[in-house]
């Protein structure tokens, strides 16, 4: 049971992490939370599963194919649903509008994608029971991802420019930082990540039109629960809800797990309104 | 020239004779209108396009050998997509400005529960196929007949599958977490206690968790020797099944029909996980040991030979499209008039009726159709052009 609930829990977990990221990653350059997060995690699921299974190419060239689609739809959520409310951010119509593009995007692939679940691909067929594929390729997707953005943002110029634009957006465009084609190039990244999220996790999610919501509601956890922009915390967070959440699926099963997933949720930031490893937000007087 | 007040009554009185005359001769020439109202497009369509096949093939058929009576039918169809909004301006569009003369469909519950009252309200001769049980009452819908089983009647024969030919006497009851998983899964649960088993589990599981191991887990520690399953949810049946797989269990799966659905073939991770799980299916459409259908079937599958694809659709749609429009062409026949208080009365008095889904029986007082008998578990995984193999223990 234990290593049921290490292996599922870690690999859904992993997923949440992904997606906590993409999160991340748009509110960095534009301070908004795009709800569309979960789904371009539902798209990962659906493009894999179109590319590789339904098309038949290789499992690299279909990767490849996805992350490109998905890079490309976030890109048009910053145009489409960001950019235009940009100057009112005080007034929260992001959650209108990227609600909008994201139920936008949920009806057109049940239309063209279809209403039930379709399989994803085995990529590798390495490993069975606890050890299986589903179970340990979210985690390595989800390690690899995280040392590929430290790597981004600790050693090259754009991922500089990324966290100077994250941490002083004024001052950054005053240096002279195209903040514009930055926040088109972390929207085109966070739908690379976001859709990683969901083929790193389609052999246990399927490819599926509605794990959208699903994935926007859990992913959500995450970055509440390690403080907004904080990827780290985002991963921290995101593994312990999946293990969290399985061994609730345990001890109290079905529908009364998530219940005591939004119960710990609750009490958690109430505890620590800023998230467990957010910093506490400071009032200059 | 003065209009009196003698004369405005004489020649009213004699305009209502002319018209109130010329009524039948109208009435005995004009087609007959059956509405059709079919959810042929959106999320559950599979089961409308199915049952449209047979509804155009009757038409066809009835219309090619002369019509009923000299009348020919003609089949108004509305896409209502499968949302209840559509349903109900489509319904009240057949009644009020196309004036059909019965409705065959909605095909699907939450339809249904929309549009029957008004139905009833307007006194319109309506037949269905859907299962939710409150949909039939004879004191509040005398217009509406059912010619699929109910809900109590798929459990009844999913409880005596497992408990007479199964003979598994602890069972777990399996729904999803939508209104029609929890209500089937507590009404299956009662019912399997009412008649002395044990429900040692019981579960509503949310369709989309992606691990189905606790459960699972639960169920065969608690000594379940049948998994009973009340889902439409494709993606949590495949998943059940291959974690049963996983865990070297052989327990067997009995339930909704969704369970044979080409969607849980595709997903289970192996063909072998599919097997031991049985679903809901129809004598009518179930072949025998023998790999044959019942001759009457037989004879309609050779009817529809090269006229109907059935090879991405199942049988009993096709067969019950059919029955429907049969049915109300038999009810004209009958009685030689198409007015909707007839084609009830009629329908009221049919004993037996030889459909090609079933053999229908209608009184004042029962109007859910179909034989609960005929009601049989399929395997899942035999499909072969829409129909299924019975279950083992059937004889």
């Amino acid at each position: 049971m234990l290593a049921s609930i290490l292996a599922s829990g870690l690999a859904v977990g992993a997923v949440y992490a992904l997606i906590g990221i993409t999160y991340n990653t748009m509110f960095a350059t534009s301070r908004v939370m795009s709800f569309t997060a979960g789904q371009l995690g539902m798209l990962g699921g659906v493009f894999g599963s179109l590319f590789i299974l339904k098309l038949g190419l290789p499992s690299i060239l279909g990767l490849l194919l996805m992350l490109a689609a998905c890079a490309l739809i976030g890109v048009m959520t910053e145009i489409v649903a960001v950019r235009p409310v940009l100057k009112s951010l005080e007034q929260h119509l992001y959650v209108l509008t990227t609600l909008a593009v994201a139920l936008l995007i949920q009806q057109f692939t049940a239309i063209q994608w279809g209403t039930e679940p379709q399989p994803f691909p085995r990529l590798f067929a390495i490993g069975s029971g606890v050890w299986d594929e589903k179970y340990w390729l979210p985690v390595v997707i989800c390690a690899v991802t995280i040392i590929g953005l430290e790597y981004l943002y600790r050693r090259t110029l754009v991922g500089r420019a990324f966290v100077a634009i994250a941490e002083d957006n004024f001052a950054a465009r005053a240096l002279g930082l195209p903040e514009r084609n930055l926040r088109i190039a972390s929207y085109a990244l966070a739908g690379a990540i976001g859709g990683l999220a969901g083929f790193a996790g389609g052999q246990l999610l399927l490819a599926f039109f509605a794990n959208g919501p699903l994935l926007n509601f859990y992913g959500f956890i995450p970055v509440a629960l390690g403080g907004l922009g904080n990827n780290r915390g985002a991963v921290i967070g995101g593994l312990a809800l999946g293990l969290f959440q399985q061994a609730a699926n345990f001890w109290v099963g079905g529908i009364f797990s998530s219940v005591a997933v939004f119960t710990l949720f609750i009490i958690v930031l109430l505890a620590a309104p800023q998230g467990l490893f957010g910093a506490a937000a400071s009032r200059r007087v | 020239m003065t209009i009196t007040r003698r004369g405005l009554a004489l020649g009213s009185a004699g305009a209502a004779a002319a018209l109130g005359l010329a009524r039948p001769a109208l009435a005995q020439s004009e087609p007959i209108r059956i509405g059709w109202l079919a959810a042929m497009t959106g999320p559950s369509s599979a089961p409308a396009v199915g049952f449209n096949r047979g509804v155009l093939f009757a038409a066809e058929a009835i219309n090619a050998a002369g019509g009923v009576r000299g009348r020919r039918v003609e089949i108004i169809t509305r896409d209502t997509q499968g949302d209840p909004t559509k349903a109900v301006n489509a319904t009240q569009e057949m009644i009020s400005q196309l004036r059909v003369h019965a409705i065959w469909g909605p095909t699907n519950s939450g339809e249904s529960l929309a549009v029957t009252a008004i139905m009833a309200r307007a006194g319109m001769p309506n037949i269905h196929p859907c299962v939710v049980d409150s949909l039939i009452d004879v004191r509040r819908y005398p217009n509406a007949f059912r010619v699929a089983p109910s809900n109590t009647q798929w459990d009844d024969a999913v409880r005596g599958y497992c408990l007479q030919r199964v003979n598994a006497k602890k069972v777990a009851v399996v729904g999803d977490t939508t209104g029609y998983g929890v209500s089937a899964a507590n009404a299956s649960v009662a019912a399997f206690q009412r008649d002395g088993a044990e429900v040692v589990y019981k579960a509503n599981i949310d369709a989309t968790q992606p691990d189905m191991t606790p459960d699972m887990l639960r169920a065969r520690t608690a000594g379940a020797e049948a998994i009973v399953i009340w889902s439409v949810s494709t993606g949590m049946i495949a998943r059940m099944l291959n974690t049963r797989a996983h865990m070297g269990w052989d327990v067997p799966f009995v339930g909704h029909p969704a369970m044979s659905s080409g969607e849980v073939g595709t997903l289970v991770e192996r063909p072998q996980n599919w097997e031991k799980v049985y679903a809901i299916g129809y004598r009518s459409c179930s072949f025998d040991a023998s790999g044959n259908l019942p001759p009457r079937t037989a004879e309609l599958v050779g009817r529809l030979r090269g006229k109907v694809d059935l090879r991405d659709t199942l049988l009993w749609w096709v067969a019950s499209g059919i029955d429907a429009v049969d049915l109300i062409a038999k009810a004209v026949e009958a009685t030689g008039s198409s007015d909707k208080p007839a084609i009830i009365r009629h329908w009221n008095t049919l004993t037996k009726y030889p459909g090609y889904f079933g053999e229908y029986s209608f009184t004042a007082t029962e109007h859910n159709g179909y034989p609960t008998e005929d009601v049989v578990m399929s395997a899942a995984n035999s499909a072969r052009d829409g129909a299924f193999a019975l279950a083992p223990g059937y004889g």
